[in-house]
């Protein structure tokens, strides 16, 4: 296996470029990662979503998966976090300024 | 009704005016609004059995909950449509549970079955592509209000259909195998199907009412080259085989085939080598697919006998 070749900043980063697949929004900008760890070649981040039945789960995962697998991430867990749950004062100022643009207010 | 004439009507809307009630309109302005958000309505409304039939076979509870979404996404947008036709002072229960399934104006692709998850995907790449297409034109160009209002949250859940359709068609065609050789087979019908999907071209038919009165602004030909040049790319990045290409020296996509061709639905299978005149395609449409009535009564079957029951039953 490889090694991880980021720190979780460097993760962070990352996930900056993954998208939401519904709004032009950042999952990091949206407030849906709520933690990420890194431990040897293990990669660990938490996620909340916005919905109990988001009907883009699959997508998200996917889209982690294969952005960090760019960086040479191969151990990657995604736990899903549900206690604090979502809330939209979690979205970022930024992300709130991409929405309003986008024609929604938060 | 409007005090105007149609020459007038038509003045007023080529300096940008935007139209709001009735009594604005023209007779001829009318009719023509009419039908053309009915063909959306009604195309809106039968996708939702269509990829119903294919979301049964989704493989995950995951994917399950993205394509039954994708279904209430457009069973929303033909409410609104409905809703806006009803303004118009036609019925709303009667366009949905009281019309023969020949009536309705969707086109031929959502006549046919898909019967697959793969199928599901690639009409998701490919005939969402088609309605996006047509509905950002009038976003931005249509003269009607109402309508181009209710498209800002039609076109943005569109996107969401589209991607699901684009992502997925990526995935499978990465596996290879038998994934990417079932995404191909569902292209090499899907594919002609949207490209039949905006009618006859120019050349045939230039100048229609709807262009008009503005209630949209580009013509079938340009419609066709805008899905054209998102299709063509998204399929061969994919490695999938489409009929068309990019034409160097036309600066634009051509067809590899003679269009419009026949069709046998029986075998999902066009004769690329039966090329058929434009009324032979008509006559084709208004016989409808195969699965125009499946579709229509798996809507309207249990409306009246549940009424019935709602209402009492003494």
């Amino acid at each position: 296996m490889l090694p991880t070749t980021l720190n979780e900043s460097q993760i962070w980063e990352a996930l900056k470029e993954v998208e939401d697949p519904e709004m032009p929004i950042s999952l990091v900008d949206m407030g849906m990662v709520f933690d990420v760890s890194v431990e040897g070649a293990n990669t660990k981040i938490q996620l909340g979503l916005t919905a109990t039945a988001c009907p883009a789960i699959d997508f998200i995962f996917y889209d982690i998966r294969e952005r960090l697998k760019k960086e040479g991430c191969e151990d990657i867990e995604i736990e899903l976090v549900w206690d604090p749950p979502w809330t939209k004062e979690r979205i970022s100022e930024e992300g709130r300024f991409i929405l309003s643009t986008w024609g929604l207010s938060v | 009704m409007a005090t105007l004439s149609d020459e007038a009507l038509k003045q007023k809307i080529e300096k940008g005016h935007l139209i709001e009630t009735t009594e604005e309109m023209t007779e001829g302005y009318k009719k023509a609004l009419i039908q053309i958000l009915l063909v959306q309505a009604d195309t809106e409304l039968m996708s939702a059995p269509s990829y119903y039939m294919a979301a049964r076979s989704a493989p995950s509870m995951n994917t399950r909950l993205s394509a039954y979404a994708v279904i209430q996404d457009e069973l929303g947008h033909a409410h609104i449509t409905y809703q806006l036709l009803e303004d118009l002072g036609m019925d709303k229960e009667y366009l949905i549970y009281g019309r023969k399934p020949h009536e309705f104006k969707n086109p031929y692709g959502f006549d046919q079955p898909l019967e697959t998850w793969v199928e599901l995907v690639v009409a998701n790449a490919y005939f969402d592509r088609a309605g996006i297409t047509l509905l950002g034109d009038p976003f931005e160009n249509t003269s009607y209000g109402p309508w181009k209002r209710s498209l800002v949250k039609i076109d943005k859940e569109e996107l969401f259909h589209l991607r699901h359709g684009e992502v997925w068609m990526k995935r499978l065609c990465e596996a290879g195998g038998q994934a990417k050789e079932e995404i191909q087979r569902a292209a090499d019908w899907m594919f002609p199907m949207g490209v039949e999907w905006f009618g006859m071209p120019d050349h045939l038919k230039r100048h229609t009412a709807q262009l008009e009165y503005k209630l949209k602004g580009k013509t079938n030909d340009e419609l066709r080259q805008i899905w054209l040049s998102a299709v063509v790319p998204l399929s061969e990045s994919c490695g999938i085989h489409v009929p068309a290409h990019f034409d160097e020296a036309q600066q634009e996509y051509v067809l590899d085939y003679e269009f419009p061709v026949d069709y046998d639905p029986s075998q999902k299978r066009w004769k690329f080598d039966s090329p058929v005149s434009w009324d032979q395609v008509f006559e084709r449409w208004k016989k409808r697919g195969p699965y125009n009535e499946i579709y229509v009564k798996s809507i309207q079957k249990h409306y009246k006998d549940f009424m019935a029951m709602l209402n009492g039953g003494n």
